[in-house]
């Protein structure tokens, strides 16, 4: 287990090290620069280029940058925050992003394991078809969809909750955003479990355990859902990952400083520093979730982590 | 499963306690809606509008800006010219910074210096060199001179003289663009490269004292500076900042009472334009279309731009798709942001050539005949690159309709691609028609007449002209400096020639829709420099 853990921390550097290569070549495939506005002359843009380093070759760029990066220095914004480093942007910022993510993924895992359980105990009938609905729905209405029609009804009509972010409510401006952002998770959880606990409930050994004499919530917590989760765990790590790109979006609705504002603004200003090391972060945190399943993984499935200490 | 889910959201409202808007302030605080967050509050390396209007709130120059834009007196006590127009003498009033130094001379030598600094590398530094004139600015810029050698001197802590290459007609408007403000050296080197990335970290002069903010903030608050020199003229407690980049959210917070003024976008503005809070308010902004005269040799014929110029039904643009109050122009000039000696606007006789360039469709089939016939051809396909925003991808698709339908043998196509990317296009002269905007930098129509001189960095249709190019020289560096009136006349016959040659197709004068409360008063809106201004602005309980 050791041994598996850490090659696939090894394989994740490298794997980090490589989008980190490949995020500098995208920037210089980007059009236009930090610099094209058009009020600026060609002698002031090769001042600017000169004070940022931008006019030397992209691999000294990646060079340098990597070796920065390495003493935990990522650059300066050129755009969206004249000369203000990245840490300092990220900072504030990321734990807004990871709280909101979190708070998101909190509530679609347990309603979509909710909805999903109810739909597979009450198979063929009308809670079986309106839990279906509700997860076509979640699946295919992109969050900031979800993100508008919340924020006009709960926020705008009922005044439930603030329309925007406010860092002094925190909570309570975090409600809208991560609803819009778990709808996704939750219908697909629901989806998996319902499909995990109609194919658990079908099997032998739930027989063999009901014939046992074993009834009612022990039957199906400990026996059917705990081995219904195992694939369930797989799916939402792709999820959260989903909910972190939609979160870009979603954050601009509700005027969320977090990163995925931050980033959205810099792709579209080119601050190639805030791009790639949002970039990067992002990446990284996929990385870090999926390693934390696959370990996770075998954690929960005994005949995981038996097969690789056969190794 | 619905009942869970809203008894679920209702325990989580109570639980949380939130009832009703939070962003709302205290009573008499002005909740501003911002489209984008600040980019700096560095007076020497800001560069956008939304930054330019902050600083201004927290930072005043030698000059402000009165209600109709005119130049008038800020830290600035008096100022004299002298005789050859040359030598600016500014004499400053008794006003302190925030942290208790007094405004100083040598705060704004400190600063002006930054701007021309290549070290510094300010955007907006030919501020200072091409337009400003300001001795040494252009040589200290490309390196050749040190910095010091700039013609800005404290005489002593209350006087500062700035010397000029040649007369400057509109000098004393730029002394409210934010790249002139002055700087406390001292306190600037006190914090270094953190310089306006926090309230600790910035400096007050002027109406208004930052006391919540952080790099690209998405919401800040700016409270009244009681040590301000004329803070008896300033009514408001304070400035509730609050970027929202969705349109929706911004006029669904505007309703609930959350903001007091926000920005309403084309396809809300039939929503909201019978309400008596709906304004619009000029941006000075021209958009227009530019031929490549240079690389399309259809288009450097003048029958066809003066076809395609006449073929244009304006009006229905401004009033069909775009709704938000921008003015349909006739002119090189736009409306509403360069009034001259006797106070009129340069733009604001919009008749001035309307044989060269008007709708009228007629008109333009018998110049598209004269064209095609010179040509030897009878059809013609032209692309046209235009920014994958909302609203020039609109005004694109029915210019292509005009033009296709009144001149036959004509094809348009559309070629959409991010702004960056079209700019670049254009820069390279890589288009053969480009739709594109202009907005001004200075309250002069030098800001626009100035771009197509040969070589222009923004002539993108490489045209080029000796006796257009002789007036602005002359009214440039020439000696029409000195003579208002003359200058202006001689503008105007160099607007004359960019019509008469059709060298750019000018379309309107960019109108923003807002919605304002009814209970706010005194907010000045201008197209140049500061576009929203706060001093004389009050709120009723």
């Amino acid at each position: 287990m050791r041994k598996y853990t850490v090659k696939r921390i090894l394989t994740s550097v490298f794997t980090l090290l490589v989008i980190l290569l490949v995020l500098f070549i995208l920037m210089q495939l980007m059009p236009g620069s930090p610099f094209n506005d058009e009020k600026l002359n060609d002698s002031q843009r090769e001042v600017l280029y000169a004070k940022y380093g931008l006019d030397q070759p992209v691999v000294v760029q990646f060079f340098r940058y990597v070796g920065n990066m390495l003493r935990g220095d990522l650059g300066v914004s050129y755009k969206i925050s004249r000369n203000t480093p990245i840490s300092q942007l990220i900072q504030t910022r990321l734990p807004i992003s990871l709280f909101i993510g979190g708070f998101a993924v909190t509530i679609g895992a347990v309603l979509g394991l909710i909805l999903g359980l109810i739909a597979a105990l009450k198979h063929d009938t009308i809670w079986d078809s309106l839990a279906t609905i509700i997860s076509v729905i979640g699946v295919s209405v992109p969050s900031y969809v979800f993100a508008l029609a919340l924020s006009y009804t709960l926020g705008f009509r009922l005044q439930w909750f603030p329309m925007l972010y406010n860092v002094q409510k925190a909570m309570g401006s975090s409600v809208l955003p991560s609803i819009s952002l778990s709808m996704f998770t939750m219908a697909s959880i629901a989806r998996f479990t319902r499909t995990e606990m109609l194919e658990v409930l079908n099997s032998d050994y739930m027989l063999l355990a009901e014939s046992k004499g074993v009834s009612g919530p022990a039957l199906i917590f400990r026996h059917a859902l705990r081995n219904a989760l195992i694939p369930i765990i797989t799916v939402l790590a792709p999820l959260v990952v989903d909910l972190m790109t939609g979160s870009l979006v979603v954050e601009k609705i509700f005027a969320i400083p977090g990163v995925g504002s931050l980033l959205v603004n810099a792709i579209q200003s080119n601050d190639y520093n805030v791009v790639i090391s949002l970039s990067f972060i992002y990446s990284a945190l996929y990385i870090i979730i999926m390693l934390v399943v696959d370990i996770l993984y075998g954690v929960i499935d005994p005949r995981i982590r038996l097969a690789k200490k056969g190794e | 499963m619905k009942k869970a889910v809203a008894a679920l959201l209702t325990v989580s409202a109570l639980a949380v306690g939130v009832v009703g808007l939070s962003a709302a302030a205290e009573a008499s605080d002005l909740n501003i809606m911002l489209e984008t967050p600040v980019e700096s509050l560095d007076p020497q390396i800001a560069t956008d509008g939304t930054s330019f209007e902050v600083i201004a709130d927290f930072t005043d120059g030698l000059m402000q800006m009165d209600a109709d834009g005119k130049a008038v007196e800020a830290l600035a006590e008096s100022y004299e010219v002298s005789e050859d127009g040359c030598t600016y003498t500014f004499h400053l009033r008794d006003a302190s910074w925030s942290n208790g130094d007094p405004v100083t001379a040598n705060d704004f030598v400190f600063a002006w210096q930054r701007a021309v600094d290549p070290d510094v590398a300010s955007e907006y530094s030919y501020m200072l060199s091409d337009i400003g004139q300001v001795v040494n600015a252009a040589e200290i810029i490309a390196g050749e001179k040190d910095k010091s050698e700039l013609g800005v001197t404290a005489i002593d802590d209350k006087t500062l003289e700035v010397k000029l290459n040649v007369p400057v007609s509109y000098f004393l408007s730029l002394m409210y663009f934010p790249t002139f403000y002055p700087v406390n050296q001292a306190f600037f080197e006190s914090v270094g490269d953190t310089f306006g990335t926090s309230p600790e970290t910035t400096l007050s002069n002027g109406a208004f004292i930052m006391d919540t903010y952080e790099p690209a903030a998405t919401a800040f608050h700016l409270t009244k500076n009681d040590s301000y020199w004329d803070a008896a003229r300033v009514q408001l407690a304070g400035l509730n900042y609050q970027v929202i980049q969705d349109s929706q959210q911004a006029l669904m917070s505007y309703q609930s009472g959350a903001l007091d003024m926000t920005l309403v976008n084309g396809e809300q503005v039939d929503q909201v334009k019978e309400d008596p809070e709906f304004q619009t308010i000029g941006a000075g902004y021209l958009w227009y279309v530019s031929p490549n005269m240079d690389g399309v040799p259809e288009l450097a014929n003048l029958n066809i731009r003066l076809a395609m110029t006449n073929a244009i039904n304006r009006v229905s643009i401004t009033e069909d798709v775009l709704k938000d109050g921008s003015i349909p122009t006739y002119t090189a000039v736009p409306l509403q942001f360069a009034a001259g000696p006797d106070g009129s606007d340069f733009s604001g006789d919009q008749s001035l050539y309307l044989d060269v360039c008007a709708d009228d469709a007629a008109k333009a089939a018998e110049y598209w005949a004269a064209g095609l016939e010179e040509l030897g051809i009878s059809e013609l396909s032209l692309d046209m690159v235009v920014d994958a925003d909302d609203a020039p991808q609109k005004v694109a698709q029915v210019l292509k309709e005009q033009w296709e339908t009144t001149l036959p043998g004509l094809t348009v196509n559309l070629v959409i691609e991010p702004k960056k990317q079209r700019v670049e296009d254009m820069q390279n002269g890589d288009f053969q028609l480009g739709l594109t905007r202009w907005g001004p930098d200075y309250a002069d129509p030098m800001t626009y007449l100035g771009m197509w001189i040969t070589g222009n960095n923004n002539n993108y249709g490489l045209w080029s002209n000796e006796e257009f190019d002789a007036i602005i020289d002359e009214c440039t560096t020439g000696d029409l400096c000195t003579d208002a009136e003359g200058r202006w006349a001689r503008l105007y016959d160099a607007q004359k020639i960019v019509m008469d040659e059709a060298v750019i197709y000018p379309l309107y004068t960019q109108a923003n829709a807002e919605m304002m409360s009814s209970a706010v008063t005194g907010v000045e809106f201008h197209p140049v420099a500061l576009n929203r201004v706060y001093k004389n602005a009050a709120k009723a309980e």
